[in-house]
């Protein structure tokens, strides 16, 4: 259905470039440079003292950003196939991950269909909003802080999505996955959003078709995703708590996307 | 009873004079001290402030204190009026290169990057005024929000461009202001068009507005693109954070 543009696990992988992975130097790239000269100086100015330690905070907290914006065309097509309709994914769900330096660290997106950048996710909400004041302009209530409080309702239900992977992760013994990991998974969901949310600019009626489609598509994606991200990161395997909190999951999708998709002006429906 | 003030006589000679005296200037002193023997007669008469003349007229005399201090802060750089420069070039816009730089965006399908190699911000600010102000005749006060909007969405276009050029990519935010800012030329000429199209959703307004979102995101990506390196395999994905920008800028002209 697609050409997975990395090396199967077995074949000879190319001589690439070493390319830092989510757990090496967080320090090389446009995107650490620009961690360390915007947040750096800040830390210099509130803390008075070198800005080593904001450096080494932040890089506790979040992986190097860089990795997740390695993207070109045809994976940004491609993952978009595979989050709208991951049921149609014939390939495997894992993760290629390479030796780097002696430590084990996940390929770049441009290599690895199934690694999460955050390009998409960044696209998907601006689209989102955009759509959303599209949808508020047909029905004659369009302000720009409504549009504001779009925006707003957004970042809540991006932040819902992303407590709600951290707490699964954390309910079965290790939240050890990267954060900047899970605010990409998080954020696969406005993909779908958009495509209800178009669909119900251009025919009002498919939406009510379209909407159920996207919780199930999104509940499977996260599904499959999240047991790759538990089987790499958890200890012990209890395969039915396991399985209890992935369907809980996909189940929490639907009120989710439907509270995220209902587009008017109030907060809640 | 009657005090002696040093005042310097207030020379308002005509003639061939005052193109001697127009050279010279008396150096402006600080309030409370006495008047400098070198000072020769002013050609510009009302420079001629003292401490005994400030003190003379006490209803103003804490206000012409204060306008001694600041002439004598004033005065300091130049030797004489002359010298000084014109405003524009002292605020640093020049209308010739806005002139040039807002044309070179009329034509989306040659891009002359030359033009914009060293960005400026005032020609923003003007197409930024201008589409306030058709905005305001069409009846919708938006000053900060567009301002707020093109604030927003210049640091999102300069997140989205380094973080996808990756370790050469070198777009600083004041060039990436200054493309968003000129790039927004189609969407005053949309706001401006749709002061005359009639009101309603229809699907010429729709049409309308496309052609001139296209339009802007051409013109911006391709400038973003060539003005900066690291940018080339990324087109596609640059222009389309440039579409979602403009996109958001003709939703508010349109409703």
């Amino acid at each position: 259905m697609y050409n997975n543009m990395g090396p199967q696990p077995g074949m000879p992988r190319p001589p690439g470039n070493p390319q830092p992975g989510p757990f090496g130097n967080p320090f090389t790239g446009a995107g650490s440079g620009f961690i360390r000269g915007g947040l750096g100086a800040y830390g210099e100015r509130i803390l008075g003292s070198s800005s080593e330690y904001v450096q080494s905070n932040i890089s506790r907290y979040f992986s190097d950003p860089q990795y997740y914006f390695q993207v070109n065309d045809q994976y940004v097509r491609n993952k978009l196939k595979v989050v709208l309709f991951p049921f149609l994914h014939r390939g495997h769900w894992t993760r290629i991950s390479e030796p780097v330096g002696g430590r084990l660290s996940y390929k770049p997106p441009i290599y690895d269909i199934n690694a999460p950048d955050l390009y998409i996710p960044f696209m998907a909400f601006g689209t989102y909003v955009v759509l959303a004041g599209l949808s508020l302009g047909l029905n004659g209530k369009f302000t720009p802080e409504a549009l504001n409080w779009l925006f707003v309702k957004g970042l809540v239900g991006w932040f819902l999505q992303v407590m709600l992977l951290k707490v699964t992760l954390l309910s079965l013994g290790s939240g050890e996955a990267p954060l900047l990991d899970i605010v990409a998974y998080g954020g696969y969901a406005f993909a779908g959003l958009c495509l209800a949310g178009f669909s119900k600019i251009m025919w009002g009626y498919s939406y009510y078709a379209l909407m159920p489609w996207t919780c199930l598509c999104t509940g499977i994606f996260l599904v499959k995703t999240m047991k790759r991200v538990l089987f790499a990161e958890v200890r012990s395997y209890d395969s039915s708590k396991h399985h209890y909190l992935l369907l809980f999951l996909a189940l929490v999708q639907f009120p989710l996307l439907i509270w995220l998709g209902n587009i008017s002006v109030n907060w809640l429906f | 009873m009657t005090k002696e003030f040093a005042v310097p006589p207030v020379d308002f000679a005509g003639g061939s004079t005052a193109g001697a005296n127009f050279q010279q200037r008396r150096v402006p002193t600080a309030p409370f001290q006495p008047p400098r023997p070198s000072s020769v007669s002013s050609s510009i008469p009302f420079m001629s402030f003292d401490a005994a003349s400030a003190a003379a007229s006490t209803p103003a005399g804490p206000f012409g204190g204060t306008i001694a201090s600041s002439s004598s802060f004033g005065g300091g750089g130049y030797a004489s009026f002359e010298d000084e420069e014109p405003l524009l070039d002292e605020l640093g816009i020049r209308p010739d290169q806005i002139w040039k730089k807002t044309r070179s965006i009329l034509n989306p399908f040659r891009i002359n990057k030359t033009v914009h190699k060293d960005s400026d911000l005032s020609g923003p600010i003007f197409l930024y005024l201008a589409l306030c102000l058709f905005q305001l005749l069409a009846g919708k006060i938006q000053f900060g929000v567009i301002l707020g909007w093109v604030v927003v969405s210049s640091i999102f276009l300069y997140i989205v461009f380094n973080m996808l050029a990756g370790r050469n990519g070198n777009l600083n935010l004041h060039t990436c202001t200054s493309l968003v800012g000129y790039s927004l030329l189609p969407v005053v000429m949309l706001s401006a068009v749709s002061l005359f199209v009639p009101q309603g959703a229809g699907p010429v307004r729709f049409v309308i507005a496309a052609a001139f979102v296209l339009w802007a995101t051409r013109a911006c990506s391709n400038l973003v693109v060539s003005l900066a390196d690291g940018g080339e395999e990324h087109r596609g994905l640059i222009s389309y954070a440039c579409f979602l920008i403009y996109t958001l800028f003709t939703l508010l002209v349109i409703f």
